[in-house]
């Protein structure tokens, strides 16, 4: 057997104490994976919104209002749009207006668009999979879940809020918050809302010869007091202010969880050098240096953590990937990508290490004679 | 034959000087020799088997083994890895290795790579009569199986000195008959230095010659 081998084989002799440690720390480090992935399913589901129909970039208005769009901006009014359309180097502007309504019994998001329009679902993986697009007044287009859950299909009838609409066709994405959704024509929501002209944001397509930056720049400049422009989600204050506090509690999480798993592997390898004692006697009376008793006791607390972090994470993505499918987390969907299943393993080699450091340094510094005289 | 082992005056104490275990040992053993250490519990042989092996100091006096002054090797652990080879009263074995595993712990210390490793232990193995037995971990084994599987140990990086601390200290009679012919056979096999602990005297009677130790001191040779 190869001392890596060693390393590998030990800490399993007690097989409840390994068990319970691994338990420990795959939670934390399970948390982190979790809330990281969540936080770039959030991002990147923001982006996808600011990009709809594959639009270059997005109007919002520039003055903060909790109760007005889902980025905490002021509603716009819709004769902005005619401004926009004018710019040189735009080829086309739509008008989103996305409101939160009882959709028959549960409340839910609805986005309102123009009927006939250009909207070119594809590019948000949202296809419409049965029937077709919004034509006229007082038709929905229902997401895949609305669709199932309410057992709807095309040609049924919808209540947003308390008007009925003709349901015309059935879409799928790749984001279960669209499959949740209803897209609806903007007047009859604008009309529930009694709120007539005014919409939540504007997505503006440029000509292909023209520079996404000029046309930003021009508005900027022009309409900087009333209008932002936003090209991801990080242009948003407010999202980015709720993206980076959702970043920080991670990383106290991750904080707490190499704390708490830290003094969680010490007690664990102390308890496991204290029983050892004997052995590592024995293991430095046969010619063992102090640095390979070290490097042992230090690769079996990281042995320990990898594991935990292994674990944790396979258990926390079948669990998260699993209630993403059934629909149960919106908007917070998460993705995991290499960055965030990254993290995790950083956190439990940091663990690891900082865990075993002192117990191994501990049994390295063991006199053999006294070690061996152990009882 | 050259001298393998050399003391002068040879002094340990515990608590604070107020126990003498070790008071001025003098003592000289050939390559090759079977010795005994024989005397009564608190005599001081066991410590004086402990300094041999580089495994504890002394406060005062010279030890010289294999050509390695003590106090001069900061490499103590290379000497007892290349020189020396323990069996314990014990065996000391590590219970969730085999048999096989635990002959070559030792060896993890030398160049070998894992198949000569590997080849090394069965060979040891094979000399105790364990060869098949090498798969089963220590706690299937009987007391006089688990002390030969020691003895395979100590032997792994070919030692120059066997220092055996009461081998047969736990044993039956019968058992330990069989554990003694061993050594025995290996000393005469490999002609190995054997310094031997005990306060049996028919076990001490086994050897060359036979040191009786008291209060620290060697009181015949």
């Amino acid at each position: 057997m190869s001392f890596l081998g060693l390393i590998f084989k030990n800490p399993f002799r007690n097989k409840a104490r390994a068990a319970l440690a691994i338990i420990g720390i795959g939670i934390g480090i399970a948390t982190i994976v979790a809330l990281g992935g969540m936080t770039t399913g959030l991002t990147q589901s923001l982006d996808e919104t600011l990009h709809q129909g594959g639009a270059d970039f997005t109007i919002l208005s520039s003055e903060d209002d909790a109760q007005g769009t889902p980025y905490g901006t002021k509603n716009l009014n819709d004769t902005w749009l005619d401004k926009i359309r004018s710019m040189d180097g735009v080829k086309k502007v739509e008008a989103i207006y996305l409101v939160t309504l009882p959709i028959d019994d549960d409340l839910g998001m609805v986005i309102g668009l123009e009927p006939n329009n250009t909207f070119d679902t594809g590019s948000l993986d949202t296809e419409i999979i049965e029937g077709g697009f919004l034509a006229s007044d007082h038709q929905a287009v229902i997401g895949k879940l609305i669709s199932e859950e309410s057992n709807l299909t095309v040609g049924d009838k919808i209540k947003l809020a308390d008007e009925e609409f003709e349901v015309v066709g059935i879409s799928e994405s790749g984001d279960p918050s669209y499959n949740s959704a209803v897209m609806a024509p903007i007047s009859d929501l604008q009309d529930i809302m009694d709120q007539k002209g005014q919409i939540s944001m504007i997505y503006v397509y440029a000509e292909n010869n023209a520079s996404v930056d000029t046309i930003t720049k021009k508005i900027n400049d022009s309409y900087g007091e009333e209008l932002t422009t936003v090209t991801s989600v990080s242009d948003l204050k407010q999202m980015a202010e709720m993206l980076n506090m959702l970043d920080v509690f991670k990383w106290g999480i991750s904080l707490l969880a190499i704390v708490i798993g830290g003094i969680g592997i010490i007690n664990t390898m102390i308890m496991s050098v204290y029983e050892r004692t004997r052995e590592i006697g024995v293991l430095r009376a046969v010619g063992w240096r102090k640095s390979r008793i070290l490097t042992m006791i230090l690769g079996e607390s990281l042995v320990l953590t990898m594991s935990s972090a292994f674990i944790g994470t396979v258990i926390i993505v079948a669990i998260l990937e699993i209630l993403s499918w059934l629909g149960y987390l919106s908007v917070f969907s998460p993705i995991f990508t290499w960055d965030v299943i990254a993290q995790g393993f950083a956190v439990a080699i940091g663990v690891g290490l900082i865990g075993g450091i002192y117990p191994a340094y501990r049994a390295s510094k063991l006199p053999p004679i006294e070690a061996l005289r152990y009882e | 034959m050259s001298v393998i082992i050399k003391i002068q005056n040879l002094i340990k104490t515990y608590e604070n000087g107020n126990i003498k275990a070790l008071n001025g040992i003098d003592l000289e053993i050939e390559e090759g020799e079977f010795v005994s250490i024989i005397g009564q519990s608190g005599s001081g042989k066991s410590t004086l088997l402990n300094m041999i092996g580089f495994l504890d100091v002394p406060d005062s006096g010279t030890i010289e083994v294999a050509g390695i002054d003590l106090k001069e090797t900061k490499h103590l652990d290379e000497f007892r890895s290349k020189k020396i080879g323990f069996i314990f009263q014990l065996h000391n074995l590590i219970p969730n290795l085999t048999v096989q595993e635990n002959v070559e712990i030792p060896i993890y210390e030398t160049s070998l790579n894992s198949k000569a490793r590997s080849e090394r232990a069965l060979y040891l193995l094979s000399l105790v009569g364990l060869k098949d037995k090498v798969n089963m971990k220590p706690t299937k084994l009987s007391g006089g199986e688990r002390q030969r599987v020691a003895i395979a140990r100590a032997l792994a990086n070919n030692p120059s000195i066997i220092l055996a601390d009461e081998p047969t200290g736990s044993l039956d009679s019968k058992t330990s008959k069989e554990v003694l012919d061993l050594i025995l056979e290996l000393h005469e096999k490999e002609n190995v230095t054997i310094v031997l602990v005990t306060h049996d005297t028919n076990v001490a009677n086994l050897a060359n010659r036979c040191i009786e130790v008291l209060d620290g001191k060697i009181i015949s040779s």
